[in-house]
């Protein structure tokens, strides 16, 4: 039977709709790993991936425990949630029959021989360079390459020539499909790929960015694992249409359920807290003049990043003195692809959701060729010595030998990192003093090299225009609603972890940057705003930057709160008191700021020491066997967009994405729209991937670290094989076995703009009103042409908020004591 | 100045051939390429942060930081099989996922633009 090829590509892309997308580990990015579902209600999409990949949709009824006694659900809210629906028994009976009943759900039936076969070939041919010895033929791609090794597998015995196999791929499918019709493939390849979600993902993110050096070299598509998946089912007498895969996933049922009822009264009561705590904070008229921007001039300002755990550190730095902190994605509004100095590969920095439509190369500054040779001798040495360990260790011949003559050295380095962590930090912090560091000699490649000298790769031009320039900078004004008043020091910072032997790293950089520190895309950002022509621009578009205004870039360390300001100490760009004072005033920030978060990761400090909390952080830092150097974004639950003025007396607990607006800038809504389509749905993403890792760990999360292996340097499995694990790891979301420090609650977003403002942004955006009236993301609007009354957008309509009076009398949001 | 012995006559023939329009979500443009590129036309147009009203309602596209969400547009011209080669391909994936598309007589004066080499 003839298929016809671009039918069967179809079937296939509609198939793969159903598996999220997996970056590999060194960009790991956070998605929703259910964003295939996004067009249905949220409780239909948890109730169709529960049948197609055997997901929880719903906490564990011991979650809703937890937050019950620790009184974090309002039983009034809870109580009229029930009554809604005609409940009327008390929660705690509630919550035994929702265990009852959760005991009683059916394990998902499993392909276990075929799988193994799969994941086999599969890692093989998709190593990225962790395997000493690779698959051969890989370059034929997947199906081909397969074909050729086949007939050595044992463990598929009925192969025993490649002749026996078809030749191309579409042999492969009519040879298979030959008995079904075309209406059928698709619940067909539903079944497979959704067998394993994680490989799968994987493949689907490799074969749509076919400019990777390592799809170019070993290309793959889902079309090449499901041939190749489907021959081996034939012959491993696995079923190729297995009972369930008989029609596509079924729509859930409408019918209200307990877990959906307890959620929704959680998330209220969480809504309702802050509420109140955002009325408490602004209802004093003459607290709001004080903080209005009319007030004298700051000595600093800084942009974060809108990542929860900015939230912390901006609170502490505005204790310090007269400085002020914004909000702005941590990509900077630069769609850029970065090259970092000596690195011979760039890197995405910008979101998941964006294209990267320039590169930017970080090369040596003017003077700076003493440090180039001092930084390139150094690494030359580490490079050298890197190679000669790797090819000492891979080699058959000298294998034995070097582990007998370096057993030494390295056992004496294996005891300093497990038992000395806090004192390899700081040695590493004195060689980072020593040694020159990039960042310090060189500088991005901000302009665009001359016309005959044009550097392209990949469609993307080196540098940027001048009126990219301008639109970047613009943009970013314009969204911060930070129009006038600049301070002398204006400090744009990203951010990035600190953690060794840590798969999981870039889950812990900056989201809004595909997963990498976002200090680079700062630093692009303040050379833009410190150019002449930009700012003359800017000021004909009426963003008047004082003469004396001096931009820098810096960068947050996420694990120690500590910030790094990419400045010449040498050279400075701005009188070194003023710059002292601001390193003084962080480095006090950053001891309150880790005194905070030390306190929920289970660490026992000496308080009586000035500076303990940064030490621990300092030991997780270096420490190669702690499993939650930080938080992460664990406890995300809100995304307040407006300035900075409404939140700013509060302390949001780590828990709020703040993005900085005023709605008073922004007449034609241009920059709300830009942020709730940009910013929020990043946010959004952020969010369900925390809530579905921390629902069902092993479906959507990646399980715990302590039994998890690095695959092919792409992924993670738990214990030598099976599936790509694609979400979080169990110690970045519970404190411990029992007790997830994650609460899973859908994104609350709030927006202090007029309502019209935002029904004329949701008019405009489908996309946007599918996310809300599918419950993916909760709205409420703080309406500032209406005395800042809250108004929630229920099924499409907006509803007054009633006094939340009512809530308990244990705020979950305390007032800032300072 | 060319030798007027050798030049030909300027053909202003029409020849008709089938057009395409497609509108997808972004997040589609590199199947409707693939697609494109496994045709058998010559080649098509691309427009990017396209604006409208479907099904769903209104889809701005003038979109600073979101290439997933906007709307592109594709045209191509071909010869009707290979028109339809297209549509075979994209009727299925319009069963799922949304998005349009519109095939239309149109006419060309330099057909050979048009007909790939194979």
């Amino acid at each position: 039977m003839p298929i016809e090829r671009s039918v069967l590509r179809a079937r296939i892309e509609n198939a793969a709709e159903y598996i999220g997308p997996l970056w590999p580990l060194q960009t790991f990015n956070a998605a929703n790993p259910l964003v295939g579902f996004e067009d249905q209600s949220f409780d239909q999409a948890v109730q169709q991936a529960r049948q197609l990949l055997g997901g929880r949709g719903y906490p564990h009824p011991s979650v809703f425990r937890q937050a019950w006694e620790n009184d974090e659900i309002d039983p009034e809210i809870l109580t009229r949630h029930l009554a809604d629906h005609g409940i009327t028994q008390r929660p705690e009976v509630l919550l035994d029959r929702m265990e009852s009943d959760d005991r009683s759900e059916p394990a998902p039936p499993s392909d276990e021989p075929l799988d193994r076969v799969t994941v086999k070939w599969l890692s093989a041919f998709l190593d990225q360079g962790q395997a000493a010895w690779p698959m051969p033929k890989r370059s034929d791609g997947f199906y081909a390459a397969w074909r050729a090794v086949a007939p050595y597998d044992n463990a598929v015995p009925s192969i025993t020539r490649t002749a026996d196999l078809p030749d191309t791929l579409l042999e492969a499918f009519e040879e298979v499909l030959a008995s079904y019709p075309e209406k059928r493939w698709e619940s067909i390849f539903v079944h497979h790929l959704a067998a394993l979600p994680g490989w799968t993902g994987f493949i689907k993110w490799r074969a749509r960015r076919g400019n990777t050096e390592w799809q170019e070299a070993y290309p793959i598509t889902l079309a090449d694992y499901l041939a190749v998946r489907l021959i081996l089912a034939t012959h491993l007498d696995a079923a190729v249409t297995p009972d369930r895969a008989q029609d596509l996933p079924a729509n859930g049922t409408d019918r209200p359920f307990l877990p959906q009822i307890w959620l929704r009264a959680w998330e209220k009561s969480y809504r309702d807290r802050l509420l109140d705590t955002l009325a408490q904070a602004n209802k004093d008229p003459q607290a709001s003049r004080d903080r209005s921007p009319n007030s004298a001039r700051p000595d600093a300002q800084f942009a974060f990043c809108i990542d929860v755990r900015s939230e912390i550190i901006r609170r502490h730095i505005e204790d310090q003195g007269a400085y002020e902190t914004h909000g702005y994605a941590g990509f900077f509004g630069v769609p850029m692809q970065h090259q970092p100095y000596g690195a011979e590969t760039t890197v995405k920095s910008c979101p998941p959701i964006v294209d990267p439509k320039h590169r930017i190369i970080d090369r040596p500054a003017d003077n700076t060729a003493e440090a180039v040779d001092t930084y390139g001798w150094w690494t030359a040495l580490e490079t050298g010595r890197r190679h000669l360990v790797k090819t000492l260790k891979s080699n058959v011949a000298a294998a034995f030998g070097f582990v007998e003559g370096s057993g030494g050295f390295f056992g004496g380095a294996m005891a300093a990192r497990t038992l000395l962590p806090s004192a390899l930090f700081r040695l590493g912090t004195r060689l980072t003093d020593w040694i020159p560091q990039p960042t310090a000699f060189t500088e991005p490649t901000v302009d665009r090299p001359s016309a005959d000298d044009a550097d392209w790769e990949n469609g993307l031009p080196v540098g940027l225009s001048h009126e990219a320039k301008v639109l970047y900078a613009e943009a970013a004004f314009r969204l911060m609603g930070w129009t006038d008043r600049f301070a002398p020091l204006v400090i744009f910072t990203g951010h990035g972890t600190q953690t060794p032997n840590n798969p999981y790293k870039s889950s812990l950089d900056c989201g809004a940057c595909s997963g990498n520190p976002g200090g680079p895309n700062a630093r692009v950002l303040a050379a833009i705003c410190n150019e002449d022509a930009v700012q003359n621009e800017l000021r004909e578009r009426e963003i008047d930057i004082p003469d004396d205004t001096v931009f820098l870039a810096g960068q947050h360390n996420t694990t120690t709160d500590e910030i790094t300001l990419f400045v010449d100490d040498r050279t400075p760009t701005v009188p070194s008191d003023a710059l002292a004072q601001v390193k003084d005033d962080l480095k006090a920030a950053q001891a309150q700021a880790t005194t905070e978060r030390v306190r929920t990761m289970n660490a026992t400090v000496d308080s009586g020491q000035p500076r303990a909390a940064v030490r621990e952080t300092e030991r997780r830092a270096a420490d190669w066997a702690e499993t939650r150097p930080e938080w992460g974004l664990a406890g995300n639950a809100s995304f307040i967009i407006g300035p900075r003025r409404l939140t700013e007396t509060v302390d949001l607990d780590g828990r709020a994405f703040l993005h900085s607006y005023d709605w008073a800038t922004d007449e034609d809504g241009t920059a709300l729209e830009n942020i709730m389509t940009g910013p929020l749905v990043v946010g959004e993403w952020i969010n369900t991937q925390y809530y579905f890792s921390t629902v069902d760990n092993a479906a959507y999360g990646s399980g715990s670290k302590v039994t998890q292996n690095v695959v092919g340097k792409v992924g993670i499995v738990q214990g030598n094989g099976g599936d790509l694990m694609t979400g979080l790891p169990l110690q970045s979301l519970q404190i411990d076995d029992e007790h997830p420090f994650h609460r899973p609650l859908r994104l609350l977003t709030i927006i202090h703009a007029p309502t019209e403002r935002v029904d004329a942004v949701l008019d405009r955006h489908a996309s946007l009103v599918q996310l809300l009236d599918h419950e993916w993301i909760h709205l409420t609007i703080m309406d500032p042409t209406q005395n800042n009354r809250f108004f929630h957008y229920e099924a499409g309509k907006w509803t007054a908020h009633t006094d939340a009076s009512h809530a308990s009398a244990e705020p979950a949001l305390a007032a800032r004591t300072s | 100045m060319s030798d007027p012995s050798t030049s030909e006559q300027t053909e202003h023939t029409l020849h008709p051939l089938k057009k395409i329009e497609i509108i997808v979500r972004g997040e589609k443009e590199p199947f409707v390429r693939d697609l494109l590129d496994e045709s058998n036309i010559s080649g098509y147009t691309i427009h990017h942060n396209v604006t409208g009203r479907g099904e769903h309602g209104f889809h701005e596209g003038r979109l600073l930081f979101n290439d997933r969400d906007s709307l592109v547009m594709f045209f191509a011209v071909g010869q009707e099989e290979s028109i339809q080669t297209i549509v075979d391909g994209l009727t299925p994936l319009f069963e799922q996922s949304s998005g349009v598309m519109f095939v239309s007589d149109t006419s060309v004066v330099r057909l050979d633009k048009f007909l790939k080499e194979d």
